[in-house]
């Protein structure tokens, strides 16, 4: 089964006044352990459809369905609770908590999942080694640079043992250098823990990464290519 | 869940000039209004105390009829087993018994309408603080034959000096009218002009010649072990006597009954403008610490933090912050009220006059258990009210927030 899907998912924004057609009969399905990315220009629904899957806003129409649940239906309280146990975020602002340390912002989640409070520690410290940051455990977002925060961040979101990890535009405020790195560690996790990530971007060094590119161009999927990522498109 | 006290805490103090503010702002408002309404407290305290023991007494006793006629033959009954039963009650303190009738008083410039009363110097003194009063002369012990006193302002507006003789005229028991000359033994000021321009004193045994052919008494004053048992002496006392009537300093004079409750709305209020201003205060910086952590706040929720989580979190920031300022200001507020009931307050600086109408400069604040209760629980009500808006604006954020550039 798929782990994600939606069918026909259709977002108009400003319904009433001056309709903006975000979204139109996006119909895709990503299966478990994929390295996805969406890409298109500047305004072409890549946040609307990341923003829809993650449950965070509702579509206009379409579904979108999560190991076969359909979340559309749910009541916010019960959306909260889902995104919480399902879903992993990673954003283009880090959006750490400031006041927390590194290993705190990991834990955190855990606590939010009411999980044993000895293994968080383990576990947040574990992840923290994993995205390359054993000796920052201590360090507070403010005391970091961007590529360490959003390397916390999805730290963070591995954190939940989430179904999928949406990041959208992850890269975008990195330079070159901490962007590769942080699509290393996620790439990292993707084979070696078979973490499925889904991101945007509009960097083509970033695209180039990717094992499966669905291309967006004014709401609709233009095109959906799987290919091997160091070697080009396979389609 | 202690972690999110710990976030809560360190929000606080991301802005430490502001919270620090707010939190000085706490400490000192607390604390100040609790000094202000204790010296005001105080000052009612010692006025109330002052005129209770210089003439008032706790209870008095009457002929039911004498207070609204004033007529000396309105004396009181059984005065002998009246006395026996008050020598009996453990309760009262000590008495004096008073002879009293409303008479003209002339000098050689005018007359004027006094109550004239006869005092029993030596039970009087155990009883009351009036001979403190005396500005000038000598009180009602001395060896001048009828002697009496009166109030400075009195003697001015008669042209009256020490030694001067004054007549007195006045009905006697039996509706006739008496008059005889009394020489100026004493001059006092009390707290109150116009009791000062309206009574004279003299020696109970001279007045009581001149009015009877027997010992009458109008009033006595009663000083009990302590203010809270005069309603029930009152009542005993009035179940026990049927032809002579017992009332309470209260009802005696409702006007410093009135004071005395004016004083209680005045602490309510000051209380209340204080707090507002806190109200104002933790509103305003909770609101500030929210739309700076808008992204923070979307984060959370897009995350998965429950919204009640959210609510939990901002609430338990304005209670910390409130409560520790809170906490520290009633602490700084007792000590100060410790030493200051000790001490004293000098509020000659601010009204010159105040001795001069009786009332004391040096003010020694006072402050009931009960009112620190009271306090402290509008710092909470209100504390819980000021911070319920911000907590309910944090959980209409919308997770998007999180993505959206600020
Ligand atoms: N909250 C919104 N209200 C109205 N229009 C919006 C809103 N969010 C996005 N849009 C519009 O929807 C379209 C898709 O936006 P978005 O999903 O953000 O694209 P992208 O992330 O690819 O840049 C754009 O035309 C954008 O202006
Ligand atoms: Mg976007």
């Amino acid at each position: 089964m798929a782990i994600l899907k939606t069918t026909d998912l259709s977002k108009v924004y400003n319904p009433d006044t001056v309709p903006v057609h975000a979204l139109r009969d996006v119909s895709v399905s990503i299966e478990k352990g994929e390295f996805t990315s969406v890409v298109g220009p500047s305004g072409s629904g890549k946040t609307t459809l990341l923003n829809l899957v993650g449950g965070l806003d509702k579509p206009t129409s379409g579904e979108v369905e999560v190991e076969g649940i359909r979340i559309a239906g749910m009541k916010d309280r019960e959306l909260t609770n889902f995104r919480l146990h399902n879903i992993g975020f990673v954003f283009q602002h880090y959006n750490l908590i400031p006041v927390f340390s590194a290993r705190e912002n990991v834990s955190f989640i855990m606590l939010l999942q009411n999980q044993d409070k000895e293994k968080m520690q383990e576990r947040a410290d574990e992840l923290l080694r994993a995205v390359g940051l054993g000796n920052r455990k201590d360090a507070r977002p403010p005391q970091m640079s961007g590529g360490e925060q959003q390397r916390v961040a999805v730290a963070r979101a591995l954190a939940s043992k989430p179904k999928f990890i949406l990041a959208d535009e992850p890269t975008a405020s990195l330079d070159t250098e901490a962007a590769m790195n942080l699509l290393d560690i996620m790439q990292r996790m993707n084979q070696e823990q078979n973490v499925t990530f889904v991101f945007s971007t509009h960097d083509q060094r970033v695209i180039d990464r990717a094992r499966r590119v669905i291309t967006l161009v004014d709401g609709a999927v233009d095109s959906d290519e799987h290919r091997d990522p160091d070697e080009g498109a396979t389609a | 869940m202690n972690t999110l006290l710990s976030l809560s805490w360190r929000n606080i103090w991301r802005h430490p000039a502001r919270s620090g503010v707010l939190l000085a702002a706490i400490m000192v408002g607390l604390c100040a209004g609790v000094v202000t309404v204790g010296t005001m407290n105080g000052l009612m305290r010692q006025r109330v105390d002052y005129l209770i023991e210089s003439e008032l007494t706790h209870a008095q006793i009457h002929h039911p009829e004498f207070l609204a006629e004033g007529h000396s033959w309105h004396s009181i009954p059984e005065h002998d087993r009246i006395i026996s039963w008050l020598d009996g009650d453990p309760r009262v303190e000590s008495h004096t018994s008073r002879t009293l009738s409303d008479g003209v008083l002339q000098s050689p410039v005018r007359a004027s309408g006094v109550r004239i009363r006869g005092i029993d110097v030596e039970s009087e003194v155990r009883t009351t603080t009036f001979h403190e009063n005396l500005v000038e002369g000598e009180y009602l012990d001395t060896d001048v034959r009828n002697a009496v006193l009166m109030g400075t302002r009195l003697a001015e507006e008669h042209n009256l000096d020490l030694g001067n003789r004054i007549v007195l005229t006045f009905e006697d028991t039996d509706g006739r009218l008496a008059s005889a000359s009394f020489n100026i033994a004493g001059l006092f000021k009390s707290a109150s002009a116009d009791y000062d321009e309206l009574n004279v004193l003299v020696r109970s045994d001279d007045f009581i010649r001149l009015l009877a052919d027997r010992p009458v008494y109008h009033e006595i004053g009663v000083m009990l072990e302590s203010e809270e048992v005069a309603e029930s002496f009152v009542a005993d006392f009035n179940s026990e006597f049927t032809g002579a009537e017992a009332q309470t300093w209260r009802e005696l004079s409702p006007e410093l009954s009135m004071l005395v409750e004016l004083g209680g709305v005045m602490v309510f209020l000051i209380t209340m403008i204080i707090m507002a201003a806190l109200a104002f205060g933790i509103l305003n910086t909770m609101l500030m610490a929210l739309f700076e952590r808008m992204r923070e706040i979307g984060m959370l929720l897009s995350v998965g933090m429950s919204r009640p989580r959210v609510f939990s979190m901002i609430m338990l920031e304005s209670v910390i912050l409130t409560f520790t300022g809170a906490a520290v200001g009633i602490g700084l507020a007792w000590m100060s009220m410790t030493y200051l009931s000790r001490a004293g307050v000098n509020l000659e600086m601010f009204a010159e006059g105040m001795a001069e109408i009786g009332w004391d400069y040096m003010v020694y604040p006072l402050m009931s258990a009960r009112e620190y209760v009271a306090v402290v629980t509008v710092v909470i009500v209100i504390t819980l009210l000021a911070s319920v808006y911000p907590a309910l604006k944090a959980i209409r954020i919308n997770p998007l927030e999180a993505a959206r550039d600020h």
